[in-house]
């Protein structure tokens, strides 16, 4: 007898739309089979790597355009408005919340977080856009306008980008 | 419009659902042709160009899917292109045939497409992999999924003008309600706001009531020229003709929080805006709400509608949640929004989703839906799609000419 040894269904599928006579009649044995399919990637963090590495320094770089002068943060290369290729700069690290979620459900991203956890958009101060991180606090602390602060950890992270996350700034 | 309107022959599409265990993707695809080939009274062979619809090459666990399905639907040897757009594939995928037909490269094209969103992968993994759509360093690897970034707009939004869960709740229960009269629809339920409200929430204010749906599905829509479906078509003239006559697409940063502010901050769809201004300028439309008779908009979350609402010009900004709450937008209403169920409640294969509303907008132009959603003398319809965070959107206008 042959043996398949993925995870196997065999069924006898109906017509969806329930018509009659069935168009697709001697179609409807069904076979499902479990496939796996697991890869890595070499991925350079490319001209945004200094905003990483700066980060195991417990520092919070941005970009600004020599041009008009807007922060960036995330940073960029290049600012999108002018084609130019930006300047470093450093910011404190401090903001508000200008919105956020309350996530119910785990992320494989983020798998040191337990649910309900918070995502926040935070407007950093020196910076013309918002920077999306998690807000280390409990949900019910969260609210529009919260003062926050960028605190640094040493990890060991999968991506640099977890050495970072928001907490509340009570300073 | 000029010469060479584009008119829609004919569109046909699978029953979606939550798992199609009985069709993979091609299968469902040939279906949803095989509908449209007999809807629009057609031979195939006659027809010129393929154009194939699909996001994700992730879900097919396959590469270069449209040669597969140009194949499988005996279009080879002639020439196919494929188009992907995000959630705004479809709408894409008919915007780039419209310009094909008017550019003169044919006068006839298939557009298909198809995706199965529903059960390849587990509900997590579907998650990560519509976050791979969003800016993977900086947005997925903090722990943001769709469902957050679309919460932290509409949480923006409410603290902005006070709109509230209940408002958009109420889309939620419209647009499943509407799905009940749709045999293809994936999700028909008949429910209240308080059973919205009361649904587990997922990344809060939204409750996996206020959601759309992982589906697998596939739609096709042939359009041509006039003298094409003249010639061509057994059905062309025998029942109102439809002419897709206006078309429009806008983008926004790939990054919620790169968009200036306080427009269209965390709370507006500038790239929605924009589109619906091209495609307006095409049709003549300076008052949508009173020029347009039916509309398909992107519900990818309930309270996506109202935005949508807003900077479709439907209504002022800011009154998205109240111009829900007076039934405008509801079956019977003045502009009735998602009669096919939309995103919540018809289903969102990826690929098929674009044209799945055109496909709703050709059956209310025809006169052709189910009596229960069909709305009355309808006249010019509009459909409204967008990927990202409204990164990529797409407003197609179409019009029955007698």
């Amino acid at each position: 007898m042959a043996t398949i040894t993925n995870k196997l269904i065999r069924l006898t599928a109906a017509d969806p739309l329930g018509r009659q006579p069935d168009p697709w009649a001697s179609f409807r044995e069904i076979e499902i089979i479990e496939l796996q399919w697991a890869q890595t990637y070499r991925h350079s963090l490319g001209k945004y790597s200094r905003f990483f590495v700066e980060l195991e320094n417990k520092r919070f770089l941005a970009t600004r355009c020599p041009i008009c002068s807007q922060v960036w943060a995330p940073p960029r290369p290049v600012c999108p408005d002018h084609l130019a290729i930006t300047e470093w700069v450093e910011l404190s690290g401090r903001g508000r919340v200008e919105s956020f979620s309350i996530l119910h459900h785990p992320s494989a991203m983020v798998p040191y977080i337990q649910p309900p956890y918070v995502l926040a958009y935070v407007r950093l101060e020196g910076a013309d856009t918002l920077f999306a991180h998690l807000l280390r606090c409990s949900p019910a602390e969260v609210h529009i306008g919260l003062p926050v602060q960028v605190v640094y950890y040493e990890g060991p992270v999968a991506h640099p980008i977890h050495l970072m996350a928001f907490e509340p700034d009570n300073g | 419009m000029s010469e060479r309107d584009v008119v829609v022959v004919g569109g046909g599409l699978t029953k979606f659902a939550a798992e199609r265990a009985d069709a993979s993707v091609r299968d469902l695809v040939v279906e949803a042709v095989m509908s449209a080939v007999e809807d629009a009274g057609v031979d195939l062979h006659n027809v010129e160009h393929g154009l194939t619809s699909y996001e994700s090459d992730h879900f097919n666990r396959q590469m270069t899917l449209g040669a597969i399905l140009h194949d499988h639907i005996g279009m080879v040897p002639k020439p196919n292109v494929r188009v992907e757009g995000g959630g705004a594939t479809g709408a894409l995928a008919l915007r780039t045939a419209f310009a094909y037909i008017k550019s003169g490269l044919c006068d006839s094209i298939i557009v298909y497409g198809g995706e199965t969103n529903g059960k390849s992968v587990t509900s997590a993994t579907a998650q990560q992999f519509f976050a791979l759509s969003s800016d993977a360093d900086w947005e997925m690897m903090v722990g943001g999924t769709y469902t957050a970034y679309y919460a932290a707009m509409m949480r923006a939004h409410m603290s902005r003008y006070g709109t509230t869960e209940r408002q958009f709740a109420r889309v939620a229960v419209k647009n499943r309600r509407n799905a009940q009269y749709n045999a293809h629809a994936q999700k028909p339920m008949n429910l209240t706001v308080d059973e919205v409200l009361a649904s587990p929430p997922v990344a809060d204010p939204y409750k996996l009531l206020d959601c759309s749906l992982l589906s697998d599905g596939a739609a096709a829509m042939i359009l041509a020229t006039v003298e094409w479906a003249a010639a061509h078509s057994t059905r062309w003239g025998r029942q109102p003709n439809v002419y897709f006559t206006a078309t429009g697409c806008g983008t926004d940063t790939m990054r919620l929080g790169d968009r200036p502010h306080p427009y269209p901050g965390l709370t507006h769809f500038r790239g929605k805006r924009e589109a619906a201004r091209q495609a307006y300028a095409t049709a003549n439309i300076t008052d949508p709400l009173h020029q347009i008779d039916v509309a398909e908009l992107y519900d990818s979350y309930s309270g996506v509608e109202l935005q949508a609402y807003e900077d479709l010009g439907f209504c002022e900004y800011g009154h998205g949640g109240p111009a829900a709450e007076s039934g405008v937008f509801d079956l019977g209403g003045e502009l009735p929004v998602n009669t096919s169920g939309g995103l919540l409640g018809r289903g969102a294969p990826v690929g098929a989703t674009g044209i799945a509303q055109a496909i709703e907008i050709m059956l209310q132009l025809r006169g052709a839906a189910d009596p229960r959603r069909q709305v009355p003398n309808a006249r010019r319809g509009l459909t409204d799609t967008h990927a990202g965070t409204g990164t990529h959107c797409v407003v197609n206008i179409f019009e029955r000419r007698d």
